[in-house]
């Protein structure tokens, strides 16, 4: 994958760097959906759950010149735990009666407590990791291989179906499916890197960085 | 190779296949095999990716409402797949393809029909969309139709917000904002209809000749602040206050605001998408900028901003990076204007200054307060022997801010917005009129300084005193401002329009500054 090598560097450096910003683009890719989901889920309105996203994301990137690179400290999982209290926070901060409204499932997440909203942003983290990097590999990919990984397995259509619909023989499917199953796996690994969402006591891992 | 053994299977070369490692002629037998061979089909899956990456893979990738990215096969198989879907394409592209969805048209001299419009050319392209040109064929008059880009237009959240702004917008009548005849969301693309202006942006003027003249920056910066007042008194915030969003029409005598409330709508669009902030973020605001919540306060430090890039022909705050820009509008300040353009008086720097405070407390409060600041310099730039700066300005230059002169400020700039008012917008005056000499009988001479003292001397608390003395001070200006014109009568047939204008003013002057009735007190 070309950038493998690159995983290891930290957001810090490379926001630094003017001429790179992809690092905090990929934190930005999956906290800003993120945080509009979950605020989204809790039944806030469109407007106002992009504003909430824009709010933390743009609040977190402020408070980026606080960080003191430490020894056994690393600046992924201090970003991310930053997010997280930022978007936890907000997202606590919205009028209760709003998190009541809409669907069904909204309706029952309003009364959720901090226990459960924080079990959600886990659970939608992981979700929008999974999408983001689809997104990575549907950009990387041709056309029809990537079809045949999305309709058998996003749509729900069967591998005879898509071998009909893309006209090409259903062994071609099977082989371009897995071949994509295979980089979305890679990809999932490279974001999970990149914008790590767990704590460094979680995740067991002191190495300092350069 | 023999063909029996390329056929056979192999686990190994599963995993060459899976990592691209194979060449042309290995891949195609490999998917040769897998045609009839239904263990390797069932190998291959768990080679690929262990059973919770192919779980994972089904539950999370499935699209919902809330999901800014479809990823959906059945989407781009059903609907032409087009660049521009996906990633933000150049203007050729996205002309091309704006062009693309417009509907037959029977005259050969039009490029399409979009809804009731006949399309005649295309004025330009930008970050939100495309320009057209067209004849609107009920009322027989050119317009100016705004396409909301391809790229932009694929969510339904991007289309409906696009609309509601639009609508919000439209509900704005001033001369300095642009007006919007119409707003569709019904079609392959949104689009909104303005009338066909003539003329270039302020960006575009500021491109090609540089810095402006001062009693230019003037007369731009208030019809800006004017507009904004209109707009901020219904509640709308413009958010996106820059050069280029500015239509000069008549050089610089006509000045429209355009695109309210859309930068929103774009941003919101393409922050989904791509993450990060579309376009530049050179005229935001510190709260802005910081991502806190923002009120029309906003919209003054951008036009702190645009003044700036009017005096020096360059924006105040620049870097090579959004990021780098949005570090220097939140932490520093810019580079004196005078360092770059020595023409520029003190006073407007410090007015620029008084708009840059970083934190909207300490700022300006008000549009109408800027519209009035700027009407006050424009008089006294026309004619500096008896129009007075106001005070504000001048006791910062002299670095002695005192009380009296910040009441002398209110009155003064009272005085400012109606003297301007008669004097540019209120009625169309007779030439002669509006260039009269210092003499003339517009001429409001300001409030004597001991006339200020001896209202400061009243012996109430300090925060009433400030609240009487405005209404007795312009108490007497008014009274002034009446025999003027009274004295005029002859001079201006439209004199009873110009007295219901002014009456129509009044109830919408802070109370404090309403002419002063006994029965109040």
């Amino acid at each position: 994958m070309a950038e493998a090598p690159e995983t290891r560097e930290s957001l810090l450096i490379r926001l630094s760097d003017p001429s790179d910003r992809d690092a905090w683009d990929t934190f930005v890719s999956i906290y800003r959906p993120l945080v509009y989901r979950i605020a989204r889920l809790r039944g806030v309105q469109d407007a106002d759950a992009q504003d909430l996203a824009q709010r933390v994301l743009l609040s977190v990137s402020k408070s980026i010149s606080d960080w003191t690179p430490r020894p056994g400290s690393r600046f992924r999982h201090w970003i991310a735990r930053i997010a997280k209290n930022a978007a936890i926070n907000a997202l606590q901060r919205q009028p209760r009666d709003r998190a009541r409204g809409g669907s069904g499932y909204a309706a029952a997440l309003g009364s959720v407590e901090q226990q459960s909203i924080e079990q959600l942003y886990e659970l939608e983290y992981r979700r929008q990791v999974y999408r983001r990097a689809a997104e990575i590999v549907r950009n990387r990919a041709d056309e029809k291989t990537w079809l045949a990984f999305s309709l058998t397995m996003v749509d729900g259509l069967s591998v005879d179906q898509v071998a009909e619909r893309l006209a090409m023989p259903p062994g071609s499917v099977y082989a371009a499916r897995s071949r994509m199953v295979r980089r979305l796996r890679d990809q999932v690994q490279i974001l999970q890197d990149q914008s790590e969402n767990r704590s460094p006591r979680q995740v067991g891992d002191a190495r300092h960085e350069a | 190779m023999k063909l029996d053994e390329r056929d056979a299977c192999d686990p190994d070369r599963i995993e060459a296949y899976l990592a691209d490692a194979m060449d042309r002629d290995e891949e195609a037998s490999m998917v040769q095999h897998l045609e009839w061979c239904v263990d390797c089909r069932a190998r291959m899956d768990r080679v690929a990716a262990a059973e919770e990456t192919w779980d994972s893979a089904r539950t999370y990738l499935i699209d919902d409402d809330h999901d800014s990215v479809q990823l959906s096969g059945l989407l781009d198989s059903d609907t032409a797949r087009d660049s521009c879907t996906w990633e933000p394409c150049s203007s050729d592209a996205q002309v091309t393809s704006v062009l693309g969805t417009l509907s037959p048209t029977d005259d050969p001299q039009m490029l399409g029909r979009l809804g009731p419009y006949e399309v005649s050319g295309v004025i330009g392209a930008g970050g939100m969309g495309v320009v057209l040109k067209g004849q609107d064929p009920a009322l027989d008059r050119v317009v100016a139709i705004k396409i909301l880009a391809p790229h932009l237009a694929t969510s339904g959240a991007a289309r409906r917000r696009f609309a509601r702004e639009a609508k919000a917008a439209a509900a704005v009548l001033h001369p300095n904002v642009m007006p919007i005849h119409g707003v569709m969301n019904g079609g392959p693309l949104p689009y909104l209809v303005m009338p066909y202006m003539r003329g270039a942006s302020l960006q575009k003027r500021i491109d090609d000749s540089g810095p402006l003249a001062p009693i230019e920056i003037l007369r731009v910066g208030s019809q800006i602040a004017s507009g904004l007042a209109a707009a901020h008194t219904l509640g709308l915030v413009h958010r996106d206050i820059k050069p280029a969003n500015i239509m000069l029409a008549d050089g610089l005598e006509q000045v429209a605001i355009t695109d309210f409330g859309l930068a929103r709508a774009v941003d919101d669009a393409t922050m989904t998408r791509s993450g990060v902030i579309a376009g530049t973020p050179q005229y935001m605001s510190p709260e802005q900028a910081c991502g806190e919540a923002i009120d029309a306060r906003s919209d003054l430090f951008s036009l702190g901003s645009l003044i700036y890039a009017m005096c020096t022909g360059r924006s105040p705050f620049r870097a090579e990076t959004s990021f780098g820009v949005l570090r220097r509008i939140t932490d520093e300040s810019p580079r004196p204007i005078r360092e770059i353009n020595s023409e520029i008086p003190a006073w407007l720097c410090h007015l620029v200054n008084r708009l840059h405070e970083k934190n909207p407390q300490t700022r300006m409060q008000s549009a109408r307060e800027v519209e009035q600041f700027l009407n006050q310099c424009m008089a006294h730039l026309e004619q500096p022997g008896s129009c007075n700066l106001p005070a504000t300005l001048l006791a910062d230059e002299r670095e002695d801010p005192g009380k009296p002169a910040k009441t002398r400020q209110g009155l003064a700039a009272i005085v400012g917005v109606i003297l301007v008012a008669i004097l540019l917008s209120v009625v169309p005056l007779p030439r002669g009129v509006r260039e009269m000499g210092p003499d003339s009988a517009f001429q409001i001479e300001p409030p004597l300084e001991d006339e200020m003292e001896i209202v400061e001397e009243a012996p109430v608390s300090e925060q009433r005193s400030e609240a009487i003395q405005v209404p007795k001070s312009f108490e007497s200006l008014w009274a002034e401002l009446d025999e003027d014109l009274e004295s005029l009568d002859e001079s201006i047939p439209q004199i009873d329009l110009l007295e219901a204008e002014l009456n129509s003013v009044v109830p919408n002057l802070n109370p404090m500054d309403r002419p002063f009735t006994p029965g109040e007190e």
